[in-house]
């Protein structure tokens, strides 16, 4: 069984904010709505030194979603192959999925009344496709998406 | 990390029922990214980088993904207008493009008839793939006056290393760096020429060392095994600090010193000047720290210097880039696989022959506006815009009657903007090329509607220094754009130089490739050309210079009545140079940090660029902030003795508190009046441009570094 898995690498990222605009393109979410977010950590000490990063917030597609729980139309389901996926049409608007996100990571569009969130482009994926944001886009290449048993093979190979 | 994976573009095809993809070449910087551009009823619908390119290798920046927003915006100027009423009026007449290139026509001979040719200024700001065409129309006209940014951008690297070695010395990305000395430059945000960010990344990734020099911690500058956080302006007292120890710890390529440079007693003479306790006093830098920057640069081969234009805004332009080259040369990493390549083209027509510049009349050369003064620039055909205002407003040395401004924003993007806007206004007649109606076009008499990279063909970056060629194809057409190559082509035919130009450009893209046997349509068929690449070519054929050396020691700055040697000169304005002033505008400001999505005054008005970055943002130190009763988010004035701009508080910890730092080139496109807000954000409103602020031979205006003061604005 195919599990995807989508694994960021903050400490690469530059803030390009490339993925934002990729997303974008794939999503045309309205403006204020953004499915993955580039953010400043920083500037502070780390250690003794100086540190600024990025971090990169969207949709952790959790194994037990609560924002699936907290939906009383039933939208958001997780798939057997890991993605957790909002039904825009399904979705009434009240909000109680953005209220228990654990990661900040679900926007509400004002022009439709609907929450949004990334559904990890399951409708790219389904079609041999890879996410906007992952699919080669930033200079850093930070974002990796990916079948997570080829990764645990391939985490193997690299720790051995 | 896993080798990477992007989709395939049959796929991509499939999934959207696209009709098709057409391979091109952005333009949306100073030029470089390959791109797919795919395309469904004639419409682009979905844009991406190239997986083939070898530049950006699949990937791309913000700016290149929103280039359609660009392409279909709904302000977009898409026919030729003609200002009815007065300047600044915004009241515009639609015109035909024959009754548009007439007028122009006109007007041009009439003007050279009775002022002479010199008295018509043609101008660019970056440029955008544009410039050979419009020097080529200058000089066939017989105008020695081309207004660019080339004072102090790229035009510096390029003249200083002319005369230097021969070419821009450009880092080998290619061939693995194992150390990168990070310069005045932010190439993961900005638009670095040549390569792009993507190799610098990876080559990073692959554990290459890095070195930063930059007053603000940039993502980068965390990242580094050294930050050198100097003091803003003294790049060139630092590059001295870290020669004083490569050469007194004899940490240098002996056998290059003892063979290919010029100059070397008299330059050691000048490093001893230099102790690191005295770069440490003037830089700011720790002693130790500049130590350890020379040595590890030094030591670990190859190594590469990314430098960016922050050390060309600066009154030290053209010896900073001249110290920094006499650092890659003595080290032994001039011109070797990863280390600081002299890429040569491919056999072309390159862009100083298509630039006609050989047929201007020796007596119009000689009367360049500031020619006399900043004698480097002007033998690279390159002006001060000062020059240019004064020749406006006081018609000194001689009166400049026309202004043909083709995608530039001056009274942005240029030091001492009311002043510029002052010469703007009294311009006799000005003709403008761009995107909108920008604030700089509401004062044109005429407006041409130029077309995007999406609608043109292209020899792309056939001017630029890392030996590629790419072909840039045209995959729509939005109304009556035009590109500003045909466009120029086609009035150059109104003004009597048919017979140096073509039927249709391709003609003129068909003169660059033509020395290597191939048209247009044979290059546009490929991915991209590059000429040869060969390493230590000195070694046979010596440097491309007077002496045939690296010339540290430069016999050209020599004859035309300059110091040989690079030197530091203090900032114009500066806690040490300008101590009274210094009292009443207690900051050090720094202007133009670059952002994510925008290019200078570019792409406020393009809705998935403007979502990025709202406002104009100014960083300020949480203590200086204090001081001053700023709070986070608050908007704030900086002022300056020129005048005063508005931008928003942001607390910034990764900065020295004496420093802060101001955002460039605002203006917004959502204020609908004429103005358009030019002056309400505009931090070049705060800088000079008195020759005593810019650099002596190159002309270059020090905008980056000067003094202010902040404080609340009024709710």
């Amino acid at each position: 069984m195919t599990i995807h898995e989508i694994y960021i690498d903050d400490q690469e990222c530059w803030g390009c904010k490339t993925c934002e605009v990729a997303c974008k393109q794939e999503m045309n979410a309205p403006e204020g709505v953004k499915l993955i977010v580039v953010s400043e950590d920083g500037p502070k000490i780390v250690g003794g030194a100086p540190d600024f990063t990025y971090r990169i917030n969207m949709c952790q597609h959790c194994n037990e979603p609560p924002c699936a729980d907290a939906c009383p139309e039933e939208a958001i389901a997780k798939r057997s192959d890991g993605i957790v996926v909002m039904d825009y049409e399904l979705c009434s608007g009240c909000r109680a999925c953005i209220e228990v996100c654990p990661y900040d990571a679900i926007d509400f569009d004002d022009d439709k009344s609907i929450a949004r969130k990334c559904n990890l482009c399951h409708h790219r994926v389904d079609r041999g496709l890879i996410p906007a944001c992952a699919d080669n886009v930033c200079l850093a290449h930070c974002i990796h998406f990916d079948d997570s048993n080829e990764k645990k093979k391939r985490d193997n190979m690299l720790a051995s | 990390m896993a080798e990477f994976k992007y989709s395939n573009i049959e796929k991509e095809m499939q999934a959207y029922g696209f009709d098709k993809v057409i391979k091109s070449h952005c333009r949306m910087c100073h030029g470089g990214c390959g791109t797919l551009i795919y395309i469904k009823n004639g419409v682009v619908k979905k844009i991406a980088g190239d997986p083939d390119c070898p530049i950006n290798h699949g990937t791309l920046c913000s700016k290149g993904i929103a280039s359609a927003q660009l392409a279909y915006h709904p302000d977009r100027l898409t026919y030729p207008v003609r200002r009815v009423g007065a300047k600044a009026g915004g009241k515009w007449e639609r015109i035909s493009w024959d009754e548009a290139l007439d007028a122009i026509a006109e007007r041009i001979l009439n003007t050279k008839d009775k002022f002479g040719a010199e008295s018509i200024v043609m101008g660019y700001g970056t440029g955008r793939e544009n410039e050979a065409a419009i020097y080529r129309f200058a000089n066939l006209l017989g105008t020695p006056n081309v207004l660019t940014a080339g004072h102090f951008c790229y035009g510096p690297r390029i003249a200083t290393s002319i005369i230097t070695c021969g070419t821009n010395p450009v880092v080998d990305y290619e061939n693995d760096p194992k150390c990168i000395m990070l310069w005045g430059n932010n190439l993961v945000i900005s638009n670095p020429d040549e390569y792009k960010g993507e190799p610098f990344s990876a080559s990073l990734s692959k554990g290459a060392k890095l070195i930063v020099i930059d007053p603000r911690l940039t993502r980068a500058a965390a990242r580094a095994d050294i930050w050198l956080q100097l003091r803003p302006g003294t790049d060139t007292a630092l590059a001295y600090g870290m020669l004083n120890v490569i050469v007194n710890e004899e940490l240098y390529d002996k056998e290059f010193v003892a063979n290919y440079v010029h100059g070397w007693e008299p330059f050691v003479r000048r490093i001893n000047e230099y102790s690191p306790e005295k770069a440490a006093r003037i830089t700011w830098v720790p002693k130790n720290k500049i130590i350890d920057a020379a040595r590890l640069y030094a030591t670990t081969k190859p190594a590469g210097i990314q430098w960016g234009v922050a050390i060309e805004q600066q009154i030290n332009c053209a010896d900073n880039d001249r110290i920094l080259m006499a650092m890659m040369g003595i080290t032994g990493n001039l011109d070797v696989p990863g280390g600081q390549m002299l890429f040569r083209p491919p056999k072309i027509n390159n862009v100083g022959t298509f630039g006609a510049h050989k047929m201007l009349a020796k007596e119009q050369a000689a009367i360049r506006l500031g020619g006399d003064r900043f004698r480097l620039a002007a033998n690279f055909g390159i002006i001060n815009p000062k020059c240019v205002w004064d020749a406006i407003i006081k018609e000194k040395p001689y009166a400049v009657k026309m202004l043909f401004l083709i995608s530039t924003n001056p009274m942005l993007t240029r030091a001492n903007a009311k002043k510029v806007r002052e010469a703007l206004e009294q311009i006799e007649f000005m003709v403008v090329s761009d995107f909108f109606l920008t604030p700089t076009a509401e004062l044109a008499d005429i407006v041409l509607p130029a077309a995007t990279w999406l609608e043109m063909d292209y020899v792309g970056d056939f001017w630029k220094r890392h030996g590629y060629l790419l072909p840039r194809r045209k995959a729509i057409e939005i109304a009556e754009c035009r590109s500003d190559h045909e466009m120029l082509n086609d009035l150059a035919h109104r003004v009597g130089q048919e017979e140096y130009w073509w039927d249709t450009f391709e003609g003129g893209l068909d003169y660059i490739l033509e020395p290597m046997g191939i048209t247009w349509q044979d290059f546009k068929k490929m991915d991209y050309i590059r000429g040869d690449v060969r390493y230590q070519k000195y070694k046979e054929k010596g440097f491309a210079t007077p002496t045939g050396k690296l010339e540290i020691y430069s016999t050209l700055l020599e004859k035309w009545g300059y110091d040989p040697l690079p030197q530091f000169r203090e900032p114009p304005e500066s806690p040490y140079s300008t101590p009274e002033l210094y009292n009443d505008y207690p900051y050090t400001l720094i202007t133009g940090r670059r952002l994510p999505g925008f290019f200078h005054s570019e792409n406020r008005q393009i809705p998935w660029l403007r979502e990025l970055h709202k406002d104009p943002v100014v960083e300020i130190h949480p203590q200086s902030a204090q001081k001053e009763g700023i709070h986070e988010g608050d908007w704030v004035i900086l002022e300056s003795p020129r005048g005063k701009a508005r931008q928003r508080a942001k607390f910034f910890e990764g900065m020295d508190p004496r420093v802060v730092s101001a955002e460039h080139a605002w203006w917004y496109p959502e204020k609908k009046d004429p103005d358009h807000g030019w002056d309400e954000s505009n931090i070049n409103i705060l800088t000079d441009n008195s020759f005593a602020n810019c650099d002596p031979a190159m002309g270059s205006t020090h905008v980056r570094t000067l003094l202010c003061k902040i404080y609340p604005a009024k709710k």
